[in-house]
């Protein structure tokens, strides 16, 4: 589903992402884990359409979106939340996700008719899969950091993605948030049969939900498999899990 | 009608039907000066609120709204008294001029964000300003243009005050179901995270775009309102400093709140003429009162009594 | 081109060195609101008053010498200090509680603080236009191939590249400057290693403000001092600090240059649009250049 091929990213000379190589199958829950300033982040910017790659390329269903801007990026059908809480404060929880319905939708110029009462099943829907329903008339910057990032994710899921890519979901949580989240995204797996990109440093929580692994080091992705093959490869014990018990405090 | 039903709430019809039979006696009650002013007061809180529709709703930096204003009050102008033809086409005509002025400011603008795009709005709108100023064989230079013949129907104060009135609070009226439409709740959107917006698949620069060529259209019939009960037009319309008056109102009377700039504007103009009576110093006042509303009521008058649990506001990047 | 014909090469000459001097008191107010810009992130719409009461100021203290030689030059060191201790006194006060408000907030407050000095300058001097004439050795004009050459603006010329040479040292050879720049980039990583910023800022705006207060006290002898001079100046000092590149000195310079020249040009064109041209190169130069023409600092 989605091919990224020798890709790029230079800031005034320093490779932030350099030659990385990353293959997401529909129906995946991929994890890409490395260090701070491995570049995950960075790479879901240049994948999501926020940065543009230097080099390299991006195919997502035989499509090449690298440099594509992120509104178009999102209407091919990639979603995603964001590590840093990246929410509309002023706005309800509900609102929020209608925002990303009613964008999905395409009603985003009908200037005429109630918003109130549109795309309302289907954003409660959401809501309700998240566990947000009974907070839906909450303004959303008053709702705790744990409900936030669960917001995050609700209103990726709004554009009805193929391809979910979740920066970091459960940074910041408390283990039983963490636990909650974790849940979530086994249902949206499983159930909705979404394709998931994630990053996360809590490695008890990647190898228990990720069907195949990547690891970045420095700007470059080192290997890419099964969490046995990554857990048993030895580059991979060198260069980074002998420090991911730092990482994941 | 049903479909609006969700819009508003029966104390929302109430008040507005009471305010609205209350205005609409009040002239018998009134000395022709308290028409004249209310009838500039309806005017100024069009002006008000369609500046907040893309300020308070929207986020962006509307720095030069009184250039569409202007340039309505301008284009409704030079239509009676160039044309010849009938003066109410003038009415339908002038706001379609500035939400053309909207788009074509608007082109250039949008591409940058935040303060970028509200120097260079500022700058453009004063490039209409200068032309304006300057171009006396055509707009009459710093002059402006006097005695534009009105419909006699209008033409009276009392009729300009109904005619205000009636325009007014059908333009509010559009302009909250606007507010409340798919497009407004997206322009909320954008407001509070632009970045966000991008990724959930919106188009935020063409969205901005729409804003502003609405804005600018209610603006411009704001414009022909004034003329509706001054008669005239002059370059001080569309100078850079009573844009800043509007975005005062704005901020007096509450930026996150529908009716807050209607209600800054009301305030505005009350107090400036009647302290106009006493003291040459009213713009002293003004920026003093504008000092202690930053520092102590920056979410507006209306904060006071309809408390939102709303963040506290924060600076974007 | 056909209107070349009617125009001399000399009047030509004489009209761009009447814009250089004019550029230079353009420079010299847009550097200072540059500086506030790039490194406060304030759209000071209170420098045009500064701009303006420095030039009445200026008035005043040359008026307490009989405007003597003498009075002259003392106007012209006291009266910018006295808008830099007016804008120390602010910054001090109010502006300082207020950096963390969003742009908007912070514009609103400089239009009203130019508001109270606008008043204030009415309430002190009087709505009366005032005049100031030049010690004797700067009057009158010198020819240049038959067209007079006012000798002030000789003196502008000067005193351009001048302030242009201490805003460059002030940035890059003291301490202040190279801390102010990285302010500018990175305000909280400076605060970060233990530097007192709100010092700095202070310092900055004050030097910014009283940049404004110089170009008041430099133009006071060209023109009439009068109520509305500071609304006529801060539309084209933004202009020009767009043009050039939010908080990029040079860029200052570079968009003064452009909108003096193309104001003096236009003066020899079209005379009753001669305010017309300045701006519509500002709008040639933003739509290919949204962001101004050099590297802004943000």
């Amino acid at each position: 589903m989605l091919q990224v091929k020798a890709l790029q990213k230079s800031f005034d000379g320093f490779l932030a992402v350099n030659d990385t190589t990353l293959n997401v199958e529909k129906g995946d829950v991929v994890a890409v884990i490395g260090p701070n300033g491995a570049g995950k982040t960075t790479l879901f910017h240049l994948i999501t359409g926020q940065l543009a790659p230097t080099s390299g390329s991006i195919l997502f269903k035989e499509e090449n979106i690298a440099g594509m801007l992120p509104y178009l990026v999102c209407r091919k059908g990639i979603s995603r939340s964001y590590q840093v809480v990246n929410i509309f404060n002023r706005l309800t929880v509900f609102e929020n996700v209608q925002v990303a319905v009613l964008s999905y939708r395409k009603k985003t110029f009908n200037i005429f008719q109630p918003a109130k009462t549109m795309a309302v099943s289907e954003t409660r829907k959401i809501l309700g899969s998240v566990g947000l329903l009974d907070k839906s008339e909450m303004t959303s910057g008053s709702l705790s950091h744990g409900d936030q990032k669960v917001l995050e994710i609700a209103i990726a899921l709004g554009n009805r993605p193929e391809l979910l890519i979740l920066d970091e979901p459960t940074a910041g949580m408390s283990p039983e948030e963490t636990a909650v989240t974790l849940r979530l995204m086994e249902r949206l797996s499983g159930e909705l049969g979404l394709t998931i990109l994630f990053c996360e440093h809590d490695m008890g929580m990647v190898f228990s939900i990720a069907s195949r692994i990547m690891v970045m080091k420095q700007g470059k992705s080192i290997i890419q498999g099964s969490p046995d093959e990554v857990r048993n490869n030895q580059q991979v014990r060198e260069a980074y899990l002998g420090g991911a018990d730092q990482c994941s405090t | 009608m049903i479909l609006y039903n969700a819009l508003f709430s029966k104390k929302t019809i109430i008040i507005g039907i009471v305010l609205l039979v209350a205005f609409l006696l009040l002239p018998y009650f009134l000395t022709r000066f308290y028409i004249y002013l209310l009838a500039l007061i309806f005017a100024i809180c069009l002006l008000a609120t369609s500046l907040n529709m893309v300020l308070g709703f929207g986020g962006m930096y509307q720095f030069h709204h009184a250039v569409f204003y202007g340039f309505g009050a301008y284009a409704f102008a030079l239509f009676v008294t160039k044309s010849g033809l009938p003066i109410w086409i003038g009415y339908v005509i002038a706001p379609f001029c500035s939400a053309l002025l909207g788009l074509v400011l608007g082109l250039i603008t949008v591409r940058l964000t935040q303060l970028y795009f509200g120097m260079l709005q500022l700058s453009l709108g004063s490039l209409v300003w200068a032309i304006t100023y300057r171009w006396y064989s055509f707009t009459g230079g710093d002059d402006g243009i006097h005695g534009i013949p009105i419909p006699d129907l209008i033409g009276s104060s009392t009729g300009a005050y109904y005619f205000n009135l009636i325009v007014t609070a059908a333009c509010l009226l559009l302009m909250y179901i606007i507010v409340n439409s798919p497009f407004g709740r997206t322009f909320q959107g954008i407001r509070d995270n632009p970045e966000r917006c991008e990724a959930v698949g919106i188009n935020v620069q063409r969205q901005q775009l729409v804003g502003q060529i609405i804005a600018a259209f209610f603006a411009g019939i704001a414009g022909t309102l004034f003329v509706t009960i001054e008669g005239s037009v002059f370059p001080d319309l569309m100078f850079w400093t009573f844009s800043m008056e509007t975005l005062i109102m704005c901020l007096l009377g509450g930026w996150f709140f529908f009716m807050g700039p209607a209600l800054g504007a009301v305030i505005i103009i009350t107090v400036r003429t009647f302290v106009g009576i006493y003291t040459e110093y009213w713009t002293l006042i003004l920026g003093l009162v504008l000092m202690l509303l930053i520092f102590f009521l920056p979410e507006g008058v209306l904060s006071l009594f309809f408390k939102k649990d709303v963040p506290s506001e924060k600076k974007e990047g | 081109m056909e209107f070349a014909t009617n125009i001399s090469l000399a009047s030509l000459f004489q009209q761009v060195l009447v814009g250089l001097s004019r550029t230079t008191i353009l420079f010299i107010v847009a550097s200072g609101l540059s500086l506030v810009l790039g490194v406060l992130r304030i759209p000071n719409v209170a420098h045009g008053s500064l701009y303006m009461v420095g030039a009445f100021m200026t008035y005043t203290f040359a008026s307490l010498f009989g405007q003597s030689a003498l009075g002259f030059w003392l106007a012209l060191t006291v009266a910018p200090l006295g808008v830099a201790l007016i804008s120390f006194l602010v910054e001090r006060s109010l502006f300082c509680h207020l950096y963390e408000r969003e742009h908007m907030m912070l514009l609103l407050f400089t239009f009203a603080f130019s508001l109270v000095i606008g008043d204030m300058v009415k309430l002190i001097w009087g709505s009366d236009y005032r005049s100031l004439t030049a010690p004797l050795f700067l009057q009158g004009s010198f020819s240049i191939s038959g067209f007079p050459f006012p000798r002030y603006n000789l003196f502008l010329l000067m005193m351009g590249p001048l302030v242009a040479a201490g805003l460059w040292f002030l940035t890059n050879k003291t301490k202040i400057g190279k801390i102010a720049r990285a302010a500018a980039v990175d305000r909280e990583m400076v605060g970060a290693i233990g530097i007192n910023v709100s010092g700095v800022f202070a310092a900055v705006f004050v030097i910014g403000c009283y940049l404004a207060g110089l170009g008041g006290a430099l133009v006071a002898p060209t023109q009439n001092i009068t109520q509305g001079m500071d609304h006529a100046i801060i539309i084209e000092a933004f202009l020009i600090v767009i043009i050039g590149g939010l908080g990029n000195i040079w860029g200052a310079l570079l968009g003064a240059l452009i909108f003096g020249l193309t104001d003096s040009i236009g003066i020899l064109l079209l005379p009753q649009f001669a305010i017309v041209f300045p701006y519509m190169a500002v709008v040639i130069v933003l739509i290919f250049r949204p962001k101004g023409l050099l590297k802004s600092t943000w």
